[in-house]
């Protein structure tokens, strides 16, 4: 395949058709990745309300797996609360909503930005506290199991382990599951498209910097704790604001729904399959496992065996997960092309 | 208040031995062993489905732990070679995500054969009188091989040569080679311990009250709570953690309410860690 038309030398051009073809470029793996979720319904399963349960499924993970993929991928923050950010999206926005009869869109505000408020402070304290990756992990994983706790233990309010029935949610989203899907379709590009816009700004500069070398980074001015902070806030408004959306589009919630088992360990996985920090892994890790869901479905009891052998495979033979491993082969396929006066040994940085 | 911090002590002795097991392998191999509650889980189904065929208890619990230790190797020798040939945290992380995986395999493997697979060893007798405080024979027995457990294992890192060799593994592990000690022979101990104590938990635990099949995610978590808030790599700092957190368990759980309790105990376990990110007895 003729890749040439696009590695041509940039020669001096006028500054108007340069910026359409950055923009073009930056865009262009969310633009494709859009338009294969977008189509996927009426060529597949859009009459089958099941699979397309299981499509919202994946799509929520997938949107989840980038505001992770912002505070761990980019800026290596172990955060393993991210059910619980979810969490505090979804039940501020069903309480603000119902108990306080505020009007949809400002309960999902409200929301996103107590998810926001909380990712924030836990950066705050684990840069303060100059906490390393398994005790940011650590302090998050505490905070998850003290979040669930509390949500049991306020039963008025939350109605505990038995769940929450949303009174304002849309009976419609919830019933129209393809509605759902579309929904999220859209929040999830609209997330992809802040990840990319911070990839491309100083702020991923600032990033792969930090990430690369906390120490170098610090030392060639990078203020480490101010970066670390912002990707924090931003990833855990992504995860709020994706939480918010789920419980309404689900109508109902429980602990379960935001529990560390059922979601941060499913998103860990996911964003190491996919590839920790690239645009895409998310999206790609996120399909992978609704695949395997839809594929496990009828396995009963050894599904979860199934589930972790698949991970131990995964993890043994894709270390640096699937997009690094695809753009390392595309390289070196390429070099091969070009004579191969050498193969690149350090693909797996690329920014895709 | 007596019996409510005696009651504490004999949980938090159980927390402890839960977290020494874990603590000794991420000293050792830098790996956080996720799959340690599953670990135990499979010693307790072993031991029960021994008892069930009519062996006595303790031999049935003799077998429980040598299968656990078996696991636990087995894990050290297979999955974990190439773990360690990562390091920092790539080591750290792909460690977290194999045993992960490891984790899901057995409890999904155990769920499917015994679905109601629960370890529960009656101990006989009247409550036994400490301090003036009756308490249930088990969990005074239960305490008992815990703390006798714990001499052993602080005495043998303390004062023998295989246990002080152990502990310079953990502090450097380019000097201990140098000095003629294997590091992947003293892993592979360490791991046959480490599945052995998971194994031994497993029984004491089940001696106040069943352990389910479903307890796995529980204990690796009490685990990596007590592991580092006494501080990664030190044994003492395990059964110091795992005491006075067992004591704030028991308190809060008694004079205030069960899902503060939780609530309490997970803020003490976070603030020890903010204030002391070492861990109460780290280097």
């Amino acid at each position: 395949m003729g890749g040439s038309a696009v590695s041509a030398a940039p020669g001096p051009r006028p500054r108007g058709p340069r910026l359409a073809r950055l923009l073009t470029r930056a865009l262009l793996p969310i633009a494709v990745a859009a338009a294969i979720l977008v189509v996927l319904p009426p060529l597949w399963f859009g009459d089958s309300p099941y699979t397309t349960g299981l499509a919202v499924e994946a799509l929520v993970f997938g949107c989840y797996a980038v505001g992770f993929n912002l505070i761990f991928g980019s800026t290596n923050q172990l955060f393993l609360c991210v059910g619980a950010l979810a969490g505090v999206g979804g039940y501020s926005t069903a309480i603000l909503s119902d108990k306080a009869s505020l009007p949809l869109a400002a309960g999902v505000a409200l929301g996103t930005v107590s998810a926001a408020i909380v990712g924030g402070l836990l950066a705050w304290i684990a840069v303060r506290r100059s906490l390393n990756v398994i005790f940011t992990g650590i302090v998050t994983l505490v905070f998850s199991l003290a979040f669930t706790n509390f949500i049991i233990g306020q039963r008025d309010l939350t109605g505990a382990d038995t769940g929450y029935v949303l009174q304002g949610a849309a009976t419609d989203l919830a019933d129209d599951r393809v509605g759902g899907y579309y929904l999220f379709v859209v929040v999830l590009v609209v997330l992809l498209i802040v990840f990319r816009a911070l990839q491309l700004s100083h702020v991923g500069w600032a990033f792969r910097a930090l990430r690369d070398d906390e120490v170098a980074a610090e030392l060639a001015g990078v203020d480490v704790a101010r970066y670390r902070i912002y990707a924090a806030v931003v990833g855990s408004a992504m995860i709020g604001l994706t939480g918010g959306l789920y419980a309404y589009s689900l109508g109902f919630i429980s602990p379960v729904t935001y529990g560390f088992a059922q979601v941060d360990v499913q998103v860990l996985i996911i964003v190491a399959f996919g590839g920790m920090g690239t645009l895409l892994g998310p999206v790609i890790g996120a399909a992978a496992f609704g695949f395997l869901d839809r594929a496990l479905t009828d396995s009963g009891q050894l599904r979860e065996a199934y589930y972790g052998a698949f991970v131990i495979a995964i993890f043994l033979f894709l270390r640096r997960g699937v997009v690094p491993a695809a753009v390392g082969l595309f390289d070196r396929l390429a070099s091969l092309r070009r004579g191969a006066q050498r193969v690149d040994g350090a693909p797996g940085r690329a920014e895709r | 208040m007596k019996a409510v911090i005696l009651d504490g002590i004999v949980l938090g002795l159980g927390f402890g031995l839960l977290g020494v097991g874990l603590t000794l392998v991420y000293g050792l191999g830098g790996v956080l062993n996720l799959a340690y509650g599953e670990i135990a889980v499979f010693g307790a189904i072993v031991v029960s489905q021994v008892m069930d065929r009519g062996a006595p208890t303790l031999v049935a619990a003799g077998v429980g732990m040598l299968a656990a230790a078996a696991l636990s190797v087995l894990l050290d020798l297979t999955l974990m070679r190439p773990v360690y040939r990562q390091t920092g945290e790539e080591r750290t992380l792909l460690g977290l995500l194999l045993t992960l995986g490891v984790a899901f395999v057995i409890v999904g493997l155990l769920n499917w054969k015994y679905p109601t697979g629960a370890l529960y060893i009656f101990v006989g007798g009247d409550p036994i009188s400490i301090a003036g405080v009756p308490m249930a024979a088990g969990s005074v027995w239960a305490s008992l091989i815990t703390l006798g457990v714990a001499g052993v294992l602080l005495v043998f890192f303390g004062l023998t040569t295989f246990g002080r060799g152990v502990r310079s593994v953990i502090q450097d592990e380019t000097g201990a080679r140098l000095v003629g000690i294997s590091p992947s022979l003293v892993r592979t101990l360490i791991f046959a311990l480490s599945g052995g104590l998971a194994g031994l938990v497993a029984v004491t635990r089940s001696m106040s009250a069943p352990l389910t099949v479903t307890a796995g995610f529980d204990l690796t978590t009490f685990a990596l709570i007590v592991a580092v808030v006494g501080g990664l790599g030190s044994v003492a700092g395990a059964f110091l953690a795992g005491v006075l957190l067992g004591i704030v368990d028991n308190v809060s759980a008694h004079y205030i309410g069960e899902y503060i309790t939780a609530i309490v105990l997970l803020a003490a376990a976070a603030i020890t860690i903010l204030v002391r990110p070492r861990g109460l007895l780290g280097r």
